[in-house]
């Protein structure tokens, strides 16, 4: 599913194209993806060693983050592939970044694939880079009786979560919310596996989650249509193990995509039972048609039999009748007076002048 | 458990064997006309007098019987909302594809999950002791499908939530 995957799949067929074509090539290309967020790629063939990458994303938090990139992010950016990678002063019109990629410094060996993922991932490197600046930023005037106030953090426009800081911990309330019926039964089974798991010795190390129909204690304040639900909230504490090293960015793109993860599991189980029931029906019509085609069977065979019994008779009586023919007329041409007497004949008649006996169990096939 | 499923459908295929005794009739208030009178229900002296099986509250089989056709109703069990919804989906599912079973009603009666209809040229043309089989099998199978279906959707879920907390560790 592409929003679940770090690494925008457009943007890489794209760049892929462009570094694998034999000719210079001219793209002028603009990508609308999950997230709200806007590329535009554009190469000419009088430089088909340079390609212009622009990027347009909302910000994470409104009113806490600034509409441009923070100097932080933008050394985020700068890390991604320092060599190809350059930021253009000033981005383009609507554009909140533009990178100039300079396509001969990719390497020409079997590295160059993982390089162009790691340029489509820059997503997700501005959009971890900002939230780890709004758990950063959090300030110590807004905790309220040690406390502190939910941050909105919004990755799509309807499906915002809440992020509250604590001491020793964060935690990451999601409010989930769907159409159907349906849908929210699947969900909370789905939640309720996950709870189960996550409790569990072998998965200690993961982040502890939990599942409540009602809004937990921290959300306590926010505004009403944040809090309206048909399926419940899921949380997650989040420790520092969880946040140690290369763990920060994975903790935080699953965050942002935990909601999108489980919309994915829905639809794909509702597809699941659908296959189910289908293979289903086949099976059980299956064995009605098997029920009613033995019956047909059955009367056939029986049929059969009987047509098979005729035949027999008509041959057997057939033969019967052709030998007992064949007998009467020898005992007629027997029994017929010569006019002329030749001596010796009448032993050569009966000797030699005799129908052929006609076998019933032998028979000799004609070649 | 298993003992009272047996006796449950031991005894609604012994009603069955004596309810299907169906023959052609014509309608009488209409010419011409060849309609299953458990449906019309307008002559009261063609039709025999309902019966309902319960194995508990939750399950239960209504079998109304007329001169010329039998109505079989099922109400099946549903221990929890997920089943419930599986139970909805599946037999809807069935129920707008009637045609491929033939003597499946296309809606079901009111307070229950699934409706058969049998008619005198079902028996004609099917064996009776064969379409009985067929739909005390048929119930079998939808528990068993019920359970199945349940089981798998919660295993989908534990195999979904381990791969996703692994992308934690």
């Amino acid at each position: 599913m592409a929003c679940i995957d770090r690494a925008s799949p457009a943007l890489k067929q794209i760049l892929l194209k462009l570094y694998r074509a034999e000719k210079s090539i001219e793209i002028d290309h603009h990508l609308y993806e999950f997230g709200s967020v806007e590329y535009h790629i554009q190469s000419q063939a009088s430089n088909p060693l340079v390609a212009y990458l622009s990027l347009s994303i909302p910000p994470l938090c409104h009113g806490t983050l600034p509409n441009t990139l923070s100097s932080y992010t933008i050394e985020k950016i700068k890390g991604i592939c320092p060599n190809l990678v350059e930021i253009e002063e000033p981005a383009r019109e609507g554009f909140q970044l533009t990178l100039k990629l300079n396509l001969d410094h990719i390497p020409r060996n079997k590295d160059y694939v993982k390089v162009i993922e790691d340029i489509s991932t820059i997503q997700s490197v501005i959009l971890s880079s900002q939230l780890k600046e709004i758990l950063w930023n959090v300030n110590s005037d807004d905790a309220v009786q040690g406390m502190y106030k939910p941050i909105k953090v919004v990755y799509h426009p309807r499906e915002p979560f809440f992020v509250i800081r604590q001491p020793q911990k964060i935690i990451a309330i999601f409010p989930i919310r769907f159409k159907e019926k349906s849908d929210v039964i699947i969900a909370t089974a789905f939640f309720q596996e996950l709870v189960d798991v996550g409790n569990s010795d072998k998965w200690i190390k993961t982040p502890p989650c939990s599942w409540s129909a009602i809004p937990p204690p921290e959300l306590r304040g926010e505004a009403f249509e944040d809090l309206n639900t048909n399926g419940g909230f899921v949380s997650f504490e989040i420790s520092s193990r969880h946040v140690e090293g290369n763990r920060l960015d994975k903790t935080v793109w699953n965050l942002l995509n935990f909601n999108a993860n489980v919309r994915y599991h829905v639809k794909s189980t509702k597809g699941f039972i659908h296959r189910r029931m289908r293979k289903r029906l086949e099976n059980l019509v299956q064995v009605l048609h098997q029920t009613n085609s033995e019956e047909n069977e059955q009367t056939k065979q029986v049929k059969k039999h009987q047509g098979c019994r005729y035949t027999k008779k008509l041959v057997k009586s057939s033969k019967h009748t052709m030998k007992q023919r064949w007998r009467t007329l020898g005992r007629k041409i027997k029994r017929i007076p010569f006019r002329l007497k030749i001596h010796g004949f009448t032993r050569f008649r009966q000797r030699w002048l005799r129908f052929p006996k006609f076998s019933s169990t032998k028979y000799t096939k004609l070649e | 458990m298993g003992s009272t499923l047996r006796l449950y459908l031991t005894c609604i295929r012994n009603t069955l064997h004596a309810a299907m005794c169906l023959q052609n009739f014509p309608c009488q208030e209409v010419e011409r006309h060849n309609k299953p009178e458990v449906e019309l229900k307008s002559s009261p002296e063609l039709l025999l007098n309902p019966v309902v099986i319960c194995r508990n509250e939750a399950e239960k089989c209504l079998i109304e019987t007329s001169i010329n056709s039998l109505r079989i109703s099922l109400k099946v069990k549903q221990a929890d909302e997920l089943e419930n919804i599986l139970t909805k989906k599946f037999l809807r599912f069935l129920s707008m594809r009637a045609e491929a079973f033939q003597v499946l009603r296309r809606k079901p009666v009111q307070g229950y999950d699934i409706s058969f209809l049998i008619t005198n040229y079902h028996c004609e043309e099917m064996q009776k002791q064969k379409l009985i089989d067929f739909i005390v099998q048929f119930m079998e199978d939808i528990d068993k499908e019920i359970s199945e279906l349940k089981m798998s959707v919660n295993t989908r879920g534990r195999l979904v939530a381990t791969e996703f907390l692994k992308q934690f560790i």
